[in-house]
């Protein structure tokens, strides 16, 4: 399987005054296409900032990313917000769903900012269906018009999962899905991960420090203080 | 760049905290169109009035002595085209007494020729009882029912003042069947009211009161067994065919004692303090005034700018002149021209080595022909101008007497700048008070933008650029002070369309408050005219303030880490 994202010897330093506290001290992974990766370790190992670095969230200070054979490490701001927005799929775990738009609106939002004034008006209708057909696929299609506050925390997190699908990302980066969730709600969170993975081949890497989540991936890599310690 | 559209509609329309912003925006536009417009109203109230007062051109000397020659001057300046008319003016100062009324006061005394000084100016149509013929409309005629008798007259006159007061009353009253008005008409039953006491409507009446006072005056001082075959007739014995300062045959019959010499008529300002003024700006003006004897004494001034001695003389008041220029209503008193110059020493004089020492006078004003449009009357002042010098040219006395030629809006610039000024003067303080619109926009922005901070970052992390998420924040600030503006203009206009309504019938009626006080003012109704040039600057710079408060809050959203941003609590 050809490597979908790849990074090498990226290094990641936070300044808090004079303060420096390094991160990312010469991490090297890659995702292959169509795999499930799990990255694993202990709070404070740099896992989130691995996840936005791969997701051209936030810049190394050094060091290599490759997407689909592209290196988009040097991308001005501009590229970097359009392959964010066309190639990767963002979960977080607060959801992060805006609090003012429904949940159609939430999930179309993306797909609203991809398109220019004549595609948003030409591919409305095309796109609200997708819309529509993803959330009734995660069994929300009776939500469709509630405000994320009238939503539990497992429909929340349906809703990020179904926003992040609706650009048909290449790789769907989640960064601890489940952890504001109980452990039966994160379940069904789950399910949705291998569901998308096995029926969809959705490339996925999901950021960890749950057991249970790192044991559906079809690999696992673990952090420790800022570099990656095997499979 | 939809979304940012999208987003900001959402905002608009699901963030409460917006509408203190609107409704700060709303407020500030629609104060500034209100003074704004008032002031308007007011400075074009006082130059129309200030025009009506003495023509379009005027030369006048700079000495208070006046100037010579000023027949000659005429009969070349009426030569030309752009000329209508024009009449000499003496000015003079002195003391206006009253015996009667025991009152005595300092005075502007004004020597006129009443016939021509109604063709160049107002002066005609600003006098009360020779201002239109009495009982002359077609109704009134037919109501009338000629030949009549002084007392079929006196009952008909009582019965229209009657009506014209109920008309007046009801117009009043108007307004305040309005709050039991149901909801569901609401829109329709306002339009309805507002059309039904149009400021015409209002006007009329109000006219209306103040003619039938006046014509029941006029029919009062009517022999008790007068019989008047016409309307004709009546008219003939009551007002004169042209303005004049002779009092009528009846009124010096009855009101001068039979063995005075026949005086000369004087015409007084309306405010000289001599008549009551209501709230509502009528003028109540006591019987006895009218045919009064007065004595006015004109203190000259000679050639060599020294006062002479003063001359007094026995006039009889004929009547009341309101050119809305309240200087000359509460100063002034009209009299006969040659009268005037005769006692300032300005008249003919033989001197004593022989000669003749020519008659003077303070002014000549002129009325321009056609529209007197401001470039008429400016090319109009250049032709008179130039007449002027040629003449002066040739008669070497004018030379020291300083001679001008001015427009009626030169004459008045001191004051007409004044009242512009202060127009400018407070719409710029109002809007620089309105700059608190900009702090209220960017406090409010500050605050959405610090409590946004995670939405900007979500916004970021599926894909909105820097320009995106400014353009959120500033097209927000934009369709705020719009929502707002556009509101206040309606409302400022609307406002203004019914000032005079919502001070006497809201304010006056249900509150007490009376802030245009037709007692103080010369305008009997608050001076309002909506420029539209000006709302359309006053809406812009709404607009464009809600964007610079915004432009900040906007510019921080746009830089905000995506990262950060999405961790911020």
């Amino acid at each position: 399987m050809s490597n979908l994202l790849e990074l090498v010897d990226v290094r990641k330093t936070y300044r808090i005054g004079p303060a420096e506290i390094p991160v990312l001290t010469g991490t090297s992974l890659a995702v292959a296409r169509g795999e499930f990766v799990a990255l694993v370790g202990a709070s404070g190992s740099g896992k989130s900032t691995l996840l936005h670095i791969a997701g051209v969230l936030e810049r190394a200070d050094s060091g290599t990313i490759t997407f689909d054979g592209r290196d988009v490490s040097k991308l001005s701001r501009g590229r970097r917000h359009a392959l964010r927005n066309s190639k990767f799929g963002f979960v977080f775990q607060l959801y992060h769903l805006l609090p003012e738009l429904n949940v159609l609106e939430n999930v179309l939002l993306p797909a609203m900012i991809q398109a220019n004034a004549w595609r948003t008006l030409v591919r409305a209708w095309p796109r609200q269906q997708k819309a529509t057909a993803i959330l009734e696929e995660l069994g929300l299609s009776n939500r469709l018009r509630h405000r994320p506050n009238q939503l539990s925390g497992g429909e929340r997190q349906r809703v990020a999962i179904a926003r992040a699908l609706v650009n048909d990302p290449a790789i769907l980066l989640a960064d601890e899905p489940t952890g504001n969730l109980d452990p039966r709600t994160g379940r069904t969170i789950l399910d949705v991960f291998q569901r998308l993975h096995r029926d969809h081949h959705q490339t996925i890497l999901i950021v960890t420090h749950d057991v249970q989540v790192a044991a559906l991936a079809d690999r696992v890599i673990k952090l420790e203080d800022g570099r990656v310690q095997g499979a | 760049m939809m979304y940012t559209l999208f987003l900001c509609l959402r905002y608009l329309t699901r963030k409460k905290i917006v509408v203190f912003p609107i409704l700060a925006v709303w407020l500030c536009v629609m104060m500034l169109i209100i003074v704004n417009s008032i002031m308007t109203g007011f400075v074009n109230r006082v130059r129309s009035a200030g025009r009506g007062l003495m023509g379009d051109v005027v030369i006048q000397s700079r000495s208070a002595a006046g100037f010579p020659y000023y027949a000659q001057i005429q009969t070349r300046i009426n030569r030309l085209p752009q000329v209508a008319a024009s009449t000499p003016v003496v000015n003079a100062y002195g003391l206006f007494n009253l015996p009667n009324f025991q009152t005595s006061m300092g005075v502007e005394i004004v020597g006129i020729d009443p016939a021509t000084q109604s063709q160049v100016s107002h002066f005609g149509s600003d006098l009360f009882w020779q201002h239109a013929a009495p009982l002359q409309t077609a109704a009134d005629l037919a109501q009338a029912q000629f030949p009549a008798s002084r007392h079929s007259l006196l009952t008909y006159a009582q019965a229209r003042l009657k009506k014209a007061i109920n008309l007046e009353e009801k117009l009043r009253k108007k307004l305040v069947a309005m709050p039991v008005i149901t909801p569901t008409t609401w829109f329709a039953a306002i339009r309805h009211h507002w059309q039904a006491i149009a400021r015409e409507d209002w006007e009329n009446a109000n006219y209306a009161v103040d003619r039938s006072f006046r014509d029941l005056g006029y029919l009062r001082r009517l022999p008790a067994h007068s019989t008047f075959a016409s309307d004709a007739a009546l008219r003939r014995a009551l007002v004169p065919a042209v303005v004049t300062f002779k009092p009528p045959a009846q009124a010096r019959q009855h009101y001068a004692s039979p063995t005075d010499e026949p005086a000369n008529g004087c015409i007084i300002g309306v405010d000289l303090g001599l008549y009551q003024k209501d709230r509502f700006g009528h003028y109540h003006r006591p019987a006895d005034v009218r045919f009064s004897p007065a004595i006015l004494t004109v203190v000259p001034v000679t050639l060599r700018s020294t006062l002479a001695m003063p001359q007094s003389r026995r006039f009889q008041i004929v009547d009341d002149c309101r050119t809305r220029v309240f200087t000359a209503d509460s100063s002034q008193v009209y009299a006969p021209f040659k009268v005037v110059q005769k006692m300032a020493f300005m008249q003919q004089q033989d001197l004593l080595g022989g000669g003749t020492r020519p008659a003077r006078c303070s002014q000549i004003q002129i009325r321009v022909h056609g529209d007197s449009s401001h470039a008429a009357v400016v090319a109009a002042r250049r032709a008179i101008a130039a007449v002027v010098r040629k003449f002066v040219r040739k008669h070497p006395r004018l030379q020291d007497a300083g001679l001008q030629v001015q427009t009626w809006d030169q004459v008045q610039a001191q004051y007409i700048r004044a009242v512009d000024n202060e127009r400018d003067l407070i719409t710029f303080l109002l809007g620089l008070m309105s700059m608190v619109v900009v702090v209220v926009i960017f406090l409010i922005f500050f605050m959405i933008v610090r409590d946004k901070t995670r939405d900007i970052g979500i916004i970021k992390a599926i894909g909105g650029s820097e320009i995106g998420v400014g353009t959120i924040f500033l097209l927000y600030g934009l369709l705020i002070s719009a929502a707002g503006a556009l509101p206040g203009m309606l409302a400022g206009v609307e406002f203004v369309r019914h000032d005079n309504y919502i001070h006497d019938h809201i304010l006056w009626r249900y509150f007490g408050i009376s802030i245009w006080n037709r007692k103080i003012y010369i305008f009997s109704h608050i001076p309002d005219q909506v420029d539209m040039h000006a709302v359309a600057t006053i809406v812009a710079l709404a607009i464009l303030a809600g964007l610079v408060g915004a432009f900040i809050p906007a510019l921080i959203a746009s830089m905000q880490d995506p990262v950060e941003a999405l961790r911020y609590e």
